[in-house]
């Protein structure tokens, strides 16, 4: 299990007014493009039924798994989830070969299609802005929301702290703080006034990290890989002395036969 | 051994071989357009299908299609059963041009192609992807090895070919072991995704079924290869082996229907049969051209007995295991969208091949088809096409004809 005093982050949706001013925080923080934005601020628009009609307004990080799944299946481990928190990636080893971007269930990482091979494609995503955090900053999309939509903070006191206002304003919020249990619990907390599904995250990833199964199957390589070899080795073996004693039993039918025909003549 | 060195034959540019370097030709010039403007220039792969036609089929059709050379390695050098003895070097060049044109594709695939190697240094052991990695790796060199003293004896050099033959064993258990391990991981590498792999395809048993699949397939393919390249080549063919082979697939692919039926209603997801629209279709269709068709006809001695049934029949178990590996890496699987609700222009949803991303594919599939024309023009590689196919030739001959009759 991993570290639980790891920090997180907290997006209310009742709180989010849609500014994107986080957005651009990022971009600007971390030298990207804006076409290439780690963060993307979604009006989803009204929903519910007249006249209990909702605005509502998701904004998707990274987020930032305690048992992250893009740092299970990367082949060189690239990524590398942080004891303080965040999911973070080594460029320098990173090949290419994009099962991270297969298998996380949030669609988060992304590629440089653009990139020749030398300017060199690398993936991009969210990274809490683990910089700041060595320099004891809140990520800078934390630090620029006017509204507290987005606060950061320890992981355990922040969902204390969802789940308190749920308790404040029952009628206000779905009684659940997505991302406390998905996929084995994520550092990027949800809290909101619409059903998660319309959020747009997943549900049905279940409280099982999707990797479990898939590292217990790797775990087992060497142990099946040696008895598969001695298994294999025990049966050539073993036809091959068949074969051969049958060989001999031939062979020695065929000399006494020979024998006798002599013998006769 | 007879030495049959025919080196000093001339390769005549037919119209085969040319259409061959033609679209070879044309893969390596979007292969340089991919390495100067990136994937995106030449494919439509995009962030929500960052995994799609390359991968499907170079890697995932690519390494099931291979299998015929550990099955044949297997039955030959481990069971000892010396009488397919013929099939075994096409099978092992199959296997060898297969996996090499895998590692070519995947060169085109990988973004970093030149730190391929960063896969030997940076292990992570929890990733399946590595264990495919270094299985792919080293079972090429396993192939490269089996296949030398062919090589050798062309060369001339029988005394190491002899060699060499006499230290096979070894390395044919190895190439069995990593065959095992990698082609079961190659399902082993859909596991993760149970959350959006649709659940006609996701179980826990995937690298069984996938094992399962690559042995029948294995066969399947050395039928198929011995067919295509007896008409080709004008060579004669095992009729009497082939059948006994293709006598074997009914039971492997009973024993993967079964296995596959009893999970699907073992977790309760057979309404899925007929419920999910596209994917059921899909389902059905791998199920019924990949084994339900191979299972009829090859229980039919007749069939099975004849040229062109040889060739049908493995055909449907090839197309049936290429639609079963579409499926299961592609077509199945639900792609998250990245950065849900954003506007397409930000983040494409919607995918399908692009023309110069099939022409790589295809590119590389002409360099194989070509290295194998090679292969059996300068190299021993129907070693004993006197002693057994011969006879065979004159009784094949007359059934061929019988069908063309019909």
């Amino acid at each position: 299990m991993a570290n639980k005093n790891q920090y997180a982050m907290l997006f209310d949706a009742t709180r989010c007014i849609d500014c994107r001013a986080c957005m651009v925080a990022c971009s600007v923080e971390n030298n990207i493009p804006m076409d290439k934005t780690r963060i993307w601020v979604s009006g989803i628009g009204v929903s519910g039924q007249y006249p209990n009609l909702t605005r509502s307004t998701m904004v998707y990080h990274c987020m930032h798994c305690l048992e992250p799944d893009c740092a299970s299946a990367c082949p060189v481990g690239a990524w590398t989830k942080r004891e303080d928190g965040p999911v973070v990636y080594n460029s320098e080893v990173c090949i290419g070969c994009r099962y991270c971007m297969n298998a996380c269930p949030f669609g988060v990482p992304k590629f440089d299609w653009d990139k020749g091979i030398v300017e060199g494609p690398l993936i991009d995503k969210c990274s809490m802005c683990a910089h700041r955090i060595d320099d004891g900053l809140e990520p800078a999309c934390v630090a620029t929301c006017p509204t507290d939509a987005l606060v950061f903070g320890d992981r355990e006191e922040l969902i204390a702290e969802a789940h308190g206002r749920i308790a404040a304003h029952p009628d206000r919020y779905v009684n659940h703080v997505y991302g406390e249990t998905e996929n084995g619990g994520t550092s990027y907390l949800v809290l909101s006034h619409v059903p998660f599904k319309d959020l747009g995250l997943p549900e049905g990833i279940g409280d099982e990290p999707l990797n479990t199964l898939s590292e217990q199957y790797v775990g087992n390589t060497i142990p099946v890989a040696l008895t598969w070899a001695t298994v294999l080795g025990a049966v050539t073996a073993g036809v091959h002395t068949y074969k051969h004693k049958n060989h001999k039993a031939e062979s020695l039918v065929k000399e006494t036969a020979e024998a006798a025909e002599e013998e006769i003549q | 051994m007879k030495l049959k060195i025919r080196l000093s034959e001339k390769l005549h540019l037919t119209p085969g071989i040319t259409i061959m370097l033609i679209l070879i030709a044309w893969g390596l010039f979007v292969a340089m357009v991919r390495y100067a403007n990136g994937i995106g220039a030449v494919s439509n792969l995009n962030d929500t299908y960052s995994w799609a036609f390359w991968i499907s089929f170079d890697l995932f059709c690519g390494v099931a299609l291979g299998s015929g050379a550990f099955t044949m390695a297997a039955i030959i050098h481990i069971f000892e059963i010396e009488r397919f003895k013929p099939l075994l070097r096409p099978a092992i060049l199959t296997g060898f041009l297969g996996y090499v044109m895998v590692i070519v594709a995947l060169l085109v695939d990988l973004g970093r192609p030149e730190r391929i190697w960063h896969m030997i240094v940076y292990q992570n052991h929890h990733s399946v992807l590595f264990e495919i990695g270094i299985c792919v790796m080293t079972y090429t060199t396993v192939l490269a090895i089996e296949f030398a003293p062919v090589l050798f004896e062309g060369l001339r050099l029988p005394k190491i070919a002899h060699m060499l033959h006499r230290i096979v064993i070894p390395f044919v258990i190895l190439g069995v072991v990593l065959s095992t391990l990698h082609q079961s991981s190659l399902g082993g590498l859909l596991l993760i995704q149970r959350s959006t792999l649709h659940p006609l395809w996701w179980t826990p048993i995937l690298p069984l079924l996938f094992f399962i699949s690559a042995i029948v397939v294995g066969l399947g393919m050395v039928i198929l290869e011995s067919s295509l390249s007896s008409r080709a080549l004008h060579r004669g063919l095992e009729i009497s082996l082939l059948s006994e082979l293709a006598s074997y697939i009914p039971y492997g692919l009973g024993i993967y229907l079964l296995l596959k039926f009893a999970d699907l209603a073992y977790f309760g997801d057979l309404h899925y049969l007929f419920s999910s629209g596209m994917m059921s279709v899909l389902f059905w269709l791998e199920i019924i051209v990949g084994a339900v068709v191979p299972i009829i006809m090859f229980s039919q001695a007749k069939i099975r007995n004849s040229a062109n049934g040889l060739l049908i029949g493995s055909l449907f178990v090839v197309v049936g295991l290429m639609i079963n590996r579409f499926n299961v890496s592609w077509f199945a699987v639900e792609h998250i969208r990245n950065l849900p609700l954003a506007p397409d222009f930000m983040t494409q949803t919607s995918y399908f091949p692009s023309f110069m991303e099939v022409s790589i594919s295809v590119g590389i599939v002409a360099a194989g088809v070509l290295a194998f024309t090679l292969a059996a023009k300068y190299l021993p590689l129907f070693e004993e096409e006197e002693e057994t196919a011969v006879h065979e030739k004159t009784s094949a001959l007359p059934r061929i004809q019988v069908q063309s009759g019909d």
